[in-house]
């Protein structure tokens, strides 16, 4: 049987795929981010996950203005880095887990969420980003990755609840795969942060935090937080935060906190990253 | 606490941000073909297109006078007010060689400088910029 063994969380800023690309994560503006991550790496390095689950959102790259799906699974064998407008990262191709991707996409429909299913897609920076902060610059990744993708740019994008709710169906899912893998979900996006107007810049580290407090333990409390209330508290763009709780409900009524990192800034970002158990 | 949300006070409240347009499916429909020329400028071949000739290549375009008129000023207010959205509007400033901190600062009406400054400092707190009708 599948099971899902941690939760990860993490900002996915594409400054800091350029960082890593160009070789300055030891710079004096990178330095403290990445060490956050430090941990990170060598726990990764040590439990040697089988399957990511990566819960990210497309930034206008394989989905344009035309199809909006508000939640997409890729069962694709190789998703590969799409050109954001620079050209594609010069990071290794993504492989898929084909078959627990299907299994996970029939089982959450059984389950009545209705998820779109794609099989070829380019995967942007908030695919690879989390990639590099918790794995480096391998020749291959070595994992597995299935692209969970979400609408948080067009509106109304999915409550929190809901989100949540697809975390806890996700965790059926898996651990009805008759395969003995462990699986790893990551929720990426956030923290703070408004790329748009006159309000730019927005951070909003006391919310951030109490946001990542409410994530450990038992407490539901995350699941019922308004749309508007990430967007007047965190900006315009704190609303992929709703990401992060899929991953929340997906460990299971209560989380151990193994690591925890907060940063500002990073371009226009806070940096939050946590790594969380099950129980 | 999860029940279902009353469709007009969701949009009403999307609108009480100050200096914040929330991209709702109204943004969406009135900036559908501008968020279409924008993201064509993904592909390699199509940003050569653009850089030889920007207004030929924006009259392939069914777009309005308006939001051609803003993609070339690079306003990047005025084409939030048209319908544009910030992830599809990157490819253009992307296109130009502009990162997200030199392209944002520009609607904020600060100089990069000072904008980079803010955000070094910890970044622009929410208070009293949380909502129009309730200034908190």
């Amino acid at each position: 049987m599948a099971r899902i063994s941690a939760g990860i969380a993490t900002s996915h800023v594409p400054l800091l795929g350029v960082a890593v690309d160009q070789d300055k994560t030891s710079d004096p503006y990178f330095e403290p981010i990445f060490a956050g991550y430090e941990w990170t790496k060598r726990w990764e390095a040590e439990r040697q996950p089988d399957v990511i689950l990566l819960v990210y959102n497309d930034h206008a790259s394989a989905f344009d203005a035309n199809i909006i799906p508000t939640f997409a699974i890729g069962t694709g064998e190789q998703f590969k880095p799409a050109d954001e407008g620079w050209g594609p990262r010069a990071v290794p191709d993504v492989f898929g887990h084909p078959d627990l991707a299907w299994h996970i996409a029939q089982s959450l429909i059984l389950d009545e969420f209705d998820m779109t299913i794609i099989n070829q897609m380019d995967v942007d920076h908030g695919l690879t980003v989390p990639l590099s902060m918790m794995f480096g610059t391998p020749a291959a990744w070595p994992a597995k990755v299935i692209p969970l993708a979400v609408n948080v740019v067009t509106y109304p994008v999915p409550s929190g609840n809901r989100c949540w709710m697809l975390g806890e169906a996700i965790r059926r899912a898996v651990e009805s795969f008759p395969e003995a893998l462990d699986v790893q979900i990551w929720g990426t996006g956030g923290m703070s942060h408004q790329l748009q107007g006159q309000r730019a810049g927005l951070i909003n580290a006391a919310w951030d935090n109490r946001f990542m407090d409410s994530l450990i333990g038992d407490s539901e409390a995350a699941r019922y937080i308004p749309h508007i209330e990430y967007l007047r508290e965190t900006g315009s763009e704190g609303i992929e935060m709703v990401m992060w709780l899929i991953m929340r409900g997906a460990l299971g009524p209560r989380t151990r906190l193994l690591h925890r990192h907060y940063h500002v800034p990073c371009s226009n970002t806070a940096i939050g990253h946590l790594v969380l158990e099950p129980g | 606490m999860s029940e279902k949300a009353d469709i007009h006070d969701y949009l009403a409240e999307l609108e009480d941000i100050p200096g914040t347009r929330i991209y709702t499916a109204k943004r969406a429909r009135q900036g559908y073909h501008l968020n279409q020329f924008a993201m064509s400028l993904m592909k390699a071949e199509n940003r050569e297109l653009w850089k030889a000739d920007e207004a030929a290549y924006l009259d392939r375009w069914p777009m309005s006078d308006e939001q051609k008129l803003a993609v070339r000023a690079r306003d990047y207010n005025r084409l939030l007010d048209l319908g544009g959205n910030i992830y599809f509007l990157a490819k253009v400033f992307s296109t130009d060689g502009l990162s997200f901190v030199q392209a944002v600062s520009t609607m904020t009406g600060m100089s990069v400088e000072a904008y980079q400054a803010m955000m070094n400092a910890g970044g622009r707190s929410p208070d009293g910029i949380r909502s129009l009708k309730d200034a908190h």
